[in-house]
This record gives C-alpha cells, sequence and structure tokens, in this order.
C-alpha cells in the first residue's frame, strides 16, 4: 500500500476507471451475445452493444453500491452485528425492529421530529417559494439579479460555514435577528405584540410535539399555564427544545430556491389566454392567482411535496452544525438520518443501524405511495 | 395586463423583491462583515452593522495557519478528482438513455429514477462495512470512488433531457461517413450540452464541496478533513468566547468558490432546471 494520500486515491481512481471500462465492454459484449441468439437484426444488435456500453457504469455501480448493500443490511437487520466484534452475527429475529419501534425514544422522537418537519415546514417552505416565484414572476427589472439572490442560499445551503454563520445570527443573547427584534418592538409596539403572539403559537405548538414524542404534556401545561409572554421575550431560537426545531424551518424557508425555480416553471407553462379570459370576466389578480394560477400549480406543489419530505428526513447539517454539542436539544431536533448515523456510529451496532435504514425505506415508501395516491383529490392535470 | 398595473403596485412589487433580496444574501454580509471585526465587536451585545475599525488579522492569521491550508488543498483535490470521474459518467449514462435504443432500456431507466426515492444516507451502514473490508476507511476513496459509477440519479435525468433535445438526424448523417457511437457522444453530443454540463458540473461541485456526512464518517484523520469538517470543529461549545472573527474568516474562504462558480453557472442553472423542471 502506498503510504501518500493523495497518489494512493489517485491510483485507486485511476484502476477504478479501468475497472469500469473492462467491465462495460465485457457487459456491452454479453448483451449483444445474448441479442444475436436471440435473432436480432445487425442494426439491433450494434444498439444494444452501445446501449450498455454507455449505461453499464450506472448499471455497475447500482449493483455495487446499491443492491448488494441493501441485500446485506436486510439481512443484517434481523442479526445482532457489531463491526468492533469479531463475532459471526447471531440471527435475533425480529428484536431490532421490535426495539426500535417499541422502546427507541431517539428513534420515536427522530419519527415525531420529521413530523413536524412535514406538518409545519414544509408548508411554510412551500408558501414562500410560491410567495417568491410569483414575485419573480412579474416581469421586473432586474429579475435575473432577483432570481440569482433567492436562488443562492441553495448552493450556500447546507455548508457547515453558512450554517456556523447562523448560528451566529441565531444566538439568544447577542444574535443579530434578536437584537432586531428587540430593537423592532421597543421602537414600534404592534410588533412587539405580533413577536409575543409568535412566540405563544410557536411554543404551543413546539410544546405539544416534544409531548407526542416523549409521552408526557406536562410541558404544554406549562407554557399554557405561563400565559402570553413577558414583554422582553425573545426567541430562544438555538437554546430551547420549544425553539430548535423553528431554527430548522427558518433555515429550510431561507433555502427555498429550488422549489421556487420549480415553481417558475410551473408559472411560465399557465397558458396566457386564462388569465386574458380570466380579466374579461372580470376577476382581480388576487382572484386570478387562486382561480387560475393555483389550480394549475397544483402538480408542481405536489412534486416539491415529494421531494420536499424525502429531503426533511435527510436533514443532517443543520442539526450537526447547530446542536451536535447541546445533547438535552438534539433529541427535540433529530432527523431519521441524523438519528442513524448516532446510532451506527457511536456503537458501531451494525445490526441495528441497519434496521432503521430499513425502516427509512418502508416509511419513504409508503408516504410516498400515500402521497401519490391523494393526489387525484386535489392534484390538477387535466390543462385543457 | 402587466403593462397596465398602476405605479403603486409597481412600487409594492419591488418594495417587496427588494427586502426578500436583503433577507435572502444577509447571512452573507454577515459573515463578511463578522470576519473583519475584533472579537470585542463580535462577541458585544449591541448591533455592529460594520466594524469600526476592520482589521484583517483573523484573516492573516488562518492564511497562516497550516491546518487549514492543508484542509484547503485536501478539500479542492478531493473535489476535482470526484468531479471528474463523476461527469463523465454521468454523461456516459445519460447518452445511453437518450440517445441509442436499446432492450432493457425503460426499465433500467425506471430503476434508476426510482433510486432518487432512496436517501443515498439510508445505505451508509452497509456501505461503510464494505469500504471497511476493503481497507478503505482513513482514505479519501469511499468519498470519491462511489461517484465515478454515474452517482446521482438526478444529475443523469437532467443531462438526459437535455440530450434527448438534439435533434436525431445529427448522428445518423455521422453513422453515413463511418462514425462509432463513442465518437458520436464525445465529438457530437457533448460539444452540443455544454450548458447542461456546466449545471450538472455546478451541481456536483456544490454537493461535494459541502459533503459533511461523508467525510465524517471515512476520513477519520485530522490530515485528511475537508473544510464543512474543519470549519464545524472550529466552534467549541467548551471555550467561553466564541472566536468569531476566526469561524467566519474560514467560513468566507469556504463560501467563496462555492459564489465564483455559482456566479459563472448561474445562467446555465436558472435555465436548464427550469427547462427540466428538476432540481439538484
Amino acid at each position: 500500500m502506498i503510504r501518500n494520500p493523495y497518489i494512493n486515491v489517485t491510483l485507486v481512481a485511476g484502476a477504478t476507471v479501468v475497472f469500469i471500462i473492462l467491465v462495460s465492454f465485457a457487459l456491452a459484449a454479453l448483451s449483444r451475445f445474448i441479442a444475436k441468439l436471440m435473432g436480432a437484426t445487425r442494426t439491433k444488435q450494434a444498439n444494444t452493444f452501445a446501449g450498455y456500453l454507455f449505461a453499464a457504469p450506472w448499471i455497475v455501480g447500482f449493483l455495487i453500491f446499491v443492491v448488494v448493500p441493501m441485500a446485506f443490511s436486510l439481512y443484517w437487520s434481523f442479526t445482532d452485528y457489531r463491526v468492533t466484534a469479531n463475532a459471526a452475527p447471531n440471527v435475533i429475529g425480529f428484536d431490532n425492529y421490535t426495539r426500535l419501534l417499541f422502546n427507541d425514544s431517539g428513534f420515536r422522537a427522530s419519527i415525531v421530529n420529521t413530523l413536524f418537519l412535514t406538518v409545519v415546514g414544509l408548508p411554510v417552505q412551500i408558501a414562500v417559494a410560491l410567495f417568491l416565484a410569483v414575485l419573480l414572476n412579474q416581469k421586473t427589472r432586474g429579475e435575473r439579479i432577483f432570481r440569482m439572490a433567492f436562488y443562492l442560499p441553495v448552493i450556500l445551503g447546507f455548508n457547515t460555514a453558512v450554517l456556523l454563520c447562523w448560528r451566529l445570527m441565531l444566538n439568544t443573547g447577542t444574535g443579530i435577528i434578536n437584537q432586531l427584534i428587540r430593537a423592532l418592538s421597543a421602537a414600534f409596539p404592534p410588533f412587539g405584540y405580533l413577536n409575543r403572539a409568535v412566540i405563544f403559537v410557536v411554543e404551543i405548538v413546539n410544546a405539544f410535539f416534544l409531548g407526542i414524542s416523549n409521552g408526557k404534556f406536562s410541558l404544554l401545561i406549562k407554557v399554557w399555564e405561563a400565559g402570553f409572554p413577558a414583554a422582553n421575550r425573545v426567541p430562544l431560537w438555538v437554546q430551547s427544545p420549544l425553539w430548535s426545531k423553528m431554527s430548522v424551518v427558518f433555515l429550510m424557508a431561507w433555502g427555498c430556491g429550488a422549489m421556487m425555480l420549480i415553481f417558475l416553471a410551473g408559472l411560465n407553462n399557465i397558458p396566457k389566454e386564462l388569465h386574458e379570459a380570466a380579466e374579461v370576466d372580470g376577476a382581480n389578480g388576487w382572484k386570478r392567482f387562486w382561480m387560475v394560477s393555483f389550480p394549475l400549480l397544483t402538480p408542481y406543489i405536489f412534486y416539491n411535496l415529494v421531494i420536499g419530505l424525502i429531503n426533511s428526513l435527510q436533514i443532517f447539517e443543520p442539526i450537526y452544525v447547530l446542536y451536535r454539542d447541546n445533547q438535552p436539544l438534539v433529541s427535540s431536533t433529530i432527523s431519521m438520518v441524523y438519528y442513524l448515523w448516532q446510532a451506527s456510529f457511536s456503537h458501531f451496532e451494525i445490526g441495528y443501524g441497519s434496521a432503521i435504514s430499513w425502516l427509512i425505506f418502508v416509511m419513504i415508501l409508503l408516504v410516498t405511495a400515500i402521497q401519490f395516491k391523494m393526489q387525484d383529490r386535489w392534484v390538477t392535470y387535466d390543462l385543457y | 395586463m402587466r403593462t397596465t398595473s398602476p405605479v403603486i403596485v409597481r412600487i409594492v412589487l419591488y418594495a417587496f423583491l427588494i427586502s426578500a433580496t436583503i433577507l435572502m444574501s444577509f447571512p452573507l454580509f454577515w459573515m463578511i462583515s463578522s470576519s473583519l471585526k475584533t472579537l470585542e465587536e463580535a462577541n458585544s451585545p449591541g448591533i455592529v452593522w460594520v466594524p469600526e475599525h476592520p482589521t484583517s488579522a483573523a484573516y492573516t492569521d488562518i492564511l497562516q495557519n497550516s491546518n487549514f491550508l492543508r484542509t484547503y488543498f485536501n478539500t479542492v483535490f478531493y473535489v476535482v478528482l470526484a468531479l471528474a470521474g463523476t461527469l463523465l459518467s454521468v454523461a456516459a449514462v445519460a447518452y445511453a438513455f437518450s440517445r441509442v435504443e436499446w432492450p432493457g432500456r425503460n426499465l433500467v431507466f425506471f430503476l434508476m429514477l426510482s433510486t432518487m426515492l432512496i436517501p443515498a444516507q439510508a445505505l451508509i451502514v452497509p456501505q461503510y462495512i464494505f469500504f471497511h473490508k476493503l481497507g478503505w476507511i482513513g482514505t479519501f476513496n469511499p468519498i470519491i470512488i462511489p461517484g465515478y459509477f454515474a452517482g446521482g440519479a438526478a444529475m443523469v435525468f437532467l443531462l438526459r433531457q437535455a440530450m434527448a433535445q438534439i435533434p436525431k438526424e445529427l448522428d445518423e448523417s455521422a453513422f453515413m461517413d463511418g462514425a462509432n457511437h463513442i465518437q458520436i457522444w464525445w465529438n457530437i453530443i457533448l460539444p452540443l450540452c455544454k450548458a447542461p454540463l456546466a449545471t450538472v458540473a455546478t451541481f456536483l461541485f456544490v454537493a461535494t464541496w459541502n459533503n459533511l456526512l461523508g467525510p465524517i464518517i471515512y476520513l477519520q484523520t485530522v490530515d485528511l478533513y475537508t473544510l464543512p469538517v474543519f470549519v464545524a470543529n472550529l466552534y467549541n461549545i467548551n471555550s467561553a468566547v466564541q472566536p468569531w472573527p476566526t469561524i467566519m474568516t474560514a467560513a468566507v474562504l469556504t463560501t467563496v468558490p462555492l459564489m465564483v462558480v455559482f456566479f459563472f453557472a448561474q445562467r446555465f442553472i436558472l435555465e436548464s432546471v427550469v427547462v427540466s423542471g428538476l432540481k439538484g
């Protein structure tokens, strides 16, 4: 083995390229041979060869990095396999799954947090994205600059550097966001009342979700009894379990640029005649949006919901950067993938981690299937 | 109707657009501003919009920090090596799905699209064991090599959509002249796909540059750390005063390449994403 890590990986990369090329030609030759046996024409044989030659990198990678790992992890999920122990895995049946579903407060917390992000975070994110898309769609001057600015967070998004900047800004005492809230509340009393009302609602909702995740609603009662927040209250962004998820929602709304582009594409696809017809019928802008644009945007909302849900299961970086060193907060904000990482790589319990992976798969498939089933009720596909 | 909207509506519209722009780019401004502050200013309880006496001390410090420089080199090295292989293989696979008719194409394409529903991270446990058996833990291999197998179904899809729009007659006339598929792919199709290739390259660049989970799991030694891991470790909960100017300086230097790439690639991205209706 070569000790220099850079030369080492370069050699491995070169070997991988050679491997892929060889395997691709082998796969292509094999498929051409099969096509020949099945009596295909010469052109068809040539096309079969070329198709498998070019697609082979993905097919081989799919087998090596997806199918085989999934098969192994399905097997391991029924065993007590640990990578540190040298013992062979013992089959323990459904123990991992029953432990996960009934005895694992961390996993339950991750499900509840994902539920929160889906019920509260996704609608906020989609609403902001739609609002920005509608603004951009008005064909203003400097549209390109606005579009760039709205999309930039997607690029910077989950880089730890930017997340640390958010941590600085969200600091409860000295962070710029709370400083601004304090200054605005002092200068402009209605803003102060609005702020306190928002704090009240957020804390009630979050206390409710925390109650679901640990089965005790004492915190909810406490928040309710404390009543309307005092005049000097500010959000406790990265400090309190009542706010930790809101910071993530905040980040999601900030990074909504990708969804915004999807909506922009959708708005561009709406035929102008529909709007003109509605205008002739006397509909104002507001009405035109809800009666004409919105129904035609539902397929795009659907797409964003499906993708957004899968993304919310995978949120990792914000939790790592904002909360990793604050254990009491982690359980109030942990996502499924974060939990998977924590559970698998702190104790190297491979069997248990595999069970988590499989539950995540099954849940995504279920939720996506449900979403596809429900879409008939609200998604409009036929345009004319 | 858009031209007849009254002035007041236009003013409100621009007010919204401009304030949204300010809100969206505020973290960037704050990052740069904080990196130029002194330690006292950065942790002060009042609002310091712009440092009173901007100091570049944090920059000179961090640029002399050999750990930071090595981390920076590691990141560039890893991103370039990963990008080269991934881009080439994605381009090859997209060609197979758009320009060639072969038996099984629809099935394989459907399989590929369905992998978009699998969160890649859910495979980390078995993949870790696989790389462990290969002796790849503590090297760059696990975060680079998987991409060489056309990693990223969304990227293949984006490129496929672009390639499918190129007229078929082009390859047909090239076939008449005796060219084979590899020549057509390299000499005709790829040069026509510069914009979508730039888009895919940008998305891949951003994803690898920002990658945190892979490096945390696989790199394991400080010598190999990439920027996201290094920067995340700069924040230390145990110290009473956070060195915010230093952290934000590292943050600025980490985000500069992202912004440069985005600046040059934005017109490709914003267009091709709208065309294919897909995000990265």
